[in-house]
């Protein structure tokens, strides 16, 4: 597998880090919680048939930051920026956690942003019973578990290689905490801005797709959004998996996903 | 130097077994563990002593801001202080303070804490803390990502309404306001002294040196622990081309004093092991949320932990001096400084020490911390108003100026509490 290309775009005064790997037909991929790695193996299985472009969001990996970024307009307008500027718009679109409910935002108030959408794990509706889980009120340690039925599997996200000078040390550390915070940011203080009362403009075609042991969003969220999107299609439940289920099965997930394209 | 007679305020009945038994001190602090009834005791109580500790010669009091928590039950200071500027007479009232960010819009700070440097009669302290992530991101929900550019807005903003005579429009980020206009103004010109308590973090100390703030270090662990933090303050500030005045540092201390040591050992042991084992037990996962840290800090923090792993060192950072402090005896505490014990001469000749070393000039005193009694607290509070107030007063006074000090009305033109007899 060729490694993927990696270039930056600028995008209104920030610069925004995309990835893109593979030939074929346009599919693009906006990460969750974790940031967006470039070399993944999920990644890497969609791009055996597709051409995948991958843009990090602000403050995520390598993105430069969204300290402007106050409130979900903010965020969907720079997400509808960023589709614009990689060329995604119109195109159909692989979404995951805090990633798919930026999609669905921007997707509600401007239907021609994606042709058709595999949302993995999303965040945007509330159910008052199964609360979302706190992610960042547990500790580091507790928080790779919570997000991950197999931390080891993102475990370049936690932990460093042995080995690295110290500037490189300071320089991972230093990214992983923007990505972080950049979760953190968009979730603050409960996932919910108002998506249950604009998601009935979402009409295209919607996959879902849920790890059956996510600690984050209880996989009974699927319901609730199946019964609320118009256009939903099917929901893929991969066994094992928690709420990054893109690093727990990648090939499972990508499997899913593309059924629903 | 300035000799502060701080509460925090704490609930004195929490359980045996609360640090193995439940999560968190703080955020989700089992509400059922609270009495209402007992509250109103313990209320009374601290403000009892507050007065107390004013009447017998303190330099000020002090009140402070927590949110869901079972060691700080001040979710307002400023209705503690309101009713300490009414019955107390000299002191400073030294409020640390008002978490700028949690108030929209801020200008309620402006307004109330204009309202207590009238009632005072400019007596007032401003302690502007950015705020513990447990009370500002986690009680109050705010974004740990905005919340530093929240509260320097905020800042901005009561700064202009204290000091601008017109009626202006303000219209921020986070804030917007046709109309700013604050009644009552302050007495103090051009505001009250504004004082930052404060964790370690490099922006803030550059932020006082900018603006010619007191920076308080207000750390649970001691002169000891706290040396390495007040030494780097100094070091940016003579960086800044800042002199070195301690009246621009404060730092807070855990104090008892008993007739001999060895009483003093005795006596204080109970209400210290509640203190550190009970009421810092905090889950650590609201320590620290994303994005409360600037990325300077991060900075800082993670260089240290590298340099640290590299001695084989660990970092004498407060998170994990938290969890190390727990658990400790009585005379463990003392030894590692985070309470000073003993006779009055052992105390004060400590205390010197202390403020010699971190070269701080407002000194804030825990004389009550955990569930030490009313009876204990007053003898502790007298014996060192006695004893130990005097040897200290009047220390860096003859190389230094004060100039962070509140500026009361002159004696004349200061009205206290003046009960109106009922005739008939």
């Amino acid at each position: 597998m060729t490694p993927p290309r990696q270039h930056r775009v600028r995008v209104h005064q920030r610069d925004v880090v995309v990835y893109e790997l593979g030939d074929g037909p346009l599919l693009g991929y906006v990460h969750g919680m974790l940031g967006n790695p470039g070399a993944h193996p999920f990644l890497e299985h969609l791009a055996r048939r597709h051409r995948v472009v991958a843009p990090c969001l602000p403050g995520f990996t390598g993105s430069d930051p969204g300290d402007d970024l106050h409130d979900m307009f903010d965020w969907v307008s720079v997400t509808s920026e960023i589709v614009d500027a990689v060329g995604l718009t119109g195109a159909p679109v692989v979404a995951s956690s805090i990633g798919a409910m930026l999609a669905l935002e921007l997707q509600a108030i401007r239907p021609e942003a994606f042709d058709r959408m595999v949302l993995i794990a999303p965040l945007g509706l509330w159910d008052a019973d199964r609360p979302i889980a706190d992610l960042f009120a547990l500790p580091k340690g507790a928080q790779a578990e919570a997000l991950s039925s197999d931390p080891g599997r993102a475990v370049e996200f936690w932990e460093d290689e042995a080995d690295l000078s110290a500037d490189e040390l300071v320089r991972r550390k230093v990214g992983r905490y923007h990505t972080r915070r950049a979760a953190a940011q968009l979730v603050w203080p409960i996932p919910d801005f108002g998506l249950a009362s604009r998601i009935h403009r979402v009409a295209c075609p919607v996959g879902l797709v849920w790890g059956a042991r996510d600690r984050i969003v209880s996989p009974d969220y699927a319901g609730l959004f199946a019964k609320v999107l118009s256009g939903w299609t099917a929901t893929e439940t991969v066994d094992g998996a928690g709420h990054a289920v893109e690093w727990d099965a990648p090939d499972e997930t990508a499997a899913a996903v593309e059924l629903m394209l | 130097m300035n000799q502060l007679w701080f509460h925090l305020m704490p609930y004195t009945d929490l359980p045996e077994g609360f640090a193995e038994e439940h999560r968190s001190v703080w955020v989700d602090v089992d509400s059922r563990l609270y009495d209402p009834v007992k509250g109103h005791v313990m209320y009374n109580d601290f403000l009892d002593e507050l007065e107390f500790a004013a009447a017998c010669g303190f330099d000020g009091i002090c009140v402070n801001e927590h949110h869901s928590n079972a060691y700080g039950l001040m979710p307002s200071p400023n209705l503690m202080a309101a009713t300490l500027a009414r019955n107390t007479d000299d002191c400073s009232i030294v409020v640390m303070g008002n978490s700028l960010a949690l108030y929209e819009p801020p200008i309620r700070v402006a307004e109330e804490m204009a309202m207590l440097d009238v009632i005072s009669g400019g007596r007032l302290v401003a302690g502007f803390p950015v705020g513990t992530p447990m009370d500002t991101c986690f009680a109050y929900g705010q974004n740990p990502a905005t919340l530093r550019a929240r509260y320097h807005e905020a800042h901005d903003l009561i700064l202009r309404a204290w000091t601008t005579d017109e009626t202006f429009t303000f219209n921020g980020e986070f804030t917007k306001l046709r109309y700013v206009n604050v009644w009552p103004r302050p007495v103090q010109k051009p505001h009250p002294p504004i004082w930052i308590p404060g964790g370690g973090s490099v922006d803030t100390w550059q932020w006082c040196a900018r603006m010619d703030y007191v920076y308080a270090y207000l750390s649970y662990f001691g002169y000891l622990a706290g040396k390495e933090t007040m030494d780097e303050y100094w070091r940016v500030m003579a960086d800044l081309g800042k002199e070195p005045n301690p009246f621009q540092a404060g730092f807070i201390q855990f104090v008892v004093v008993a007739d001999t040591d060895a009483e003093a050992m005795d006596i204080y042991a109970e209400a210290g092991e509640y203190f550190y084992t009970r009421c810092l037990h905090v889950n650590p996962g609201f320590v620290d949320p994303p994005g409360y840290k600037t990325e300077a800090t991060v900075r800082a923090g993670i260089t240290s932990q590298i340099e640290a792993a590299a001695e084989l060192a660990e970092a004498p950072k407060q998170s994990s001096a938290m969890r190390s402090a727990s658990g400790l005896t009585f005379e463990q505490l003392v030894s590692a400084g985070c309470v000073i014990a003993g006779s009055p001469t052992t105390v004060a000749e400590k205390l010197d020490h202390a403020v010699t070393e971190l070269n701080v000039g407002q000194l804030f005193l825990l004389l009550q911390f955990g569930n030490m009694s009313k009876e204990l607290t007053r003898y502790n509070t007298q014996l060192f108003a006695e004893k130990v107030l005097p040897e200290l007063s009047g220390k860096f006074e003859s190389d230094w100026e004060d100039r962070w000090s509140p500026k009361p009305l002159a004696k004349e033109l200061r009205v206290g509490r003046q009960v109106m007899e009922v005739t008939t």
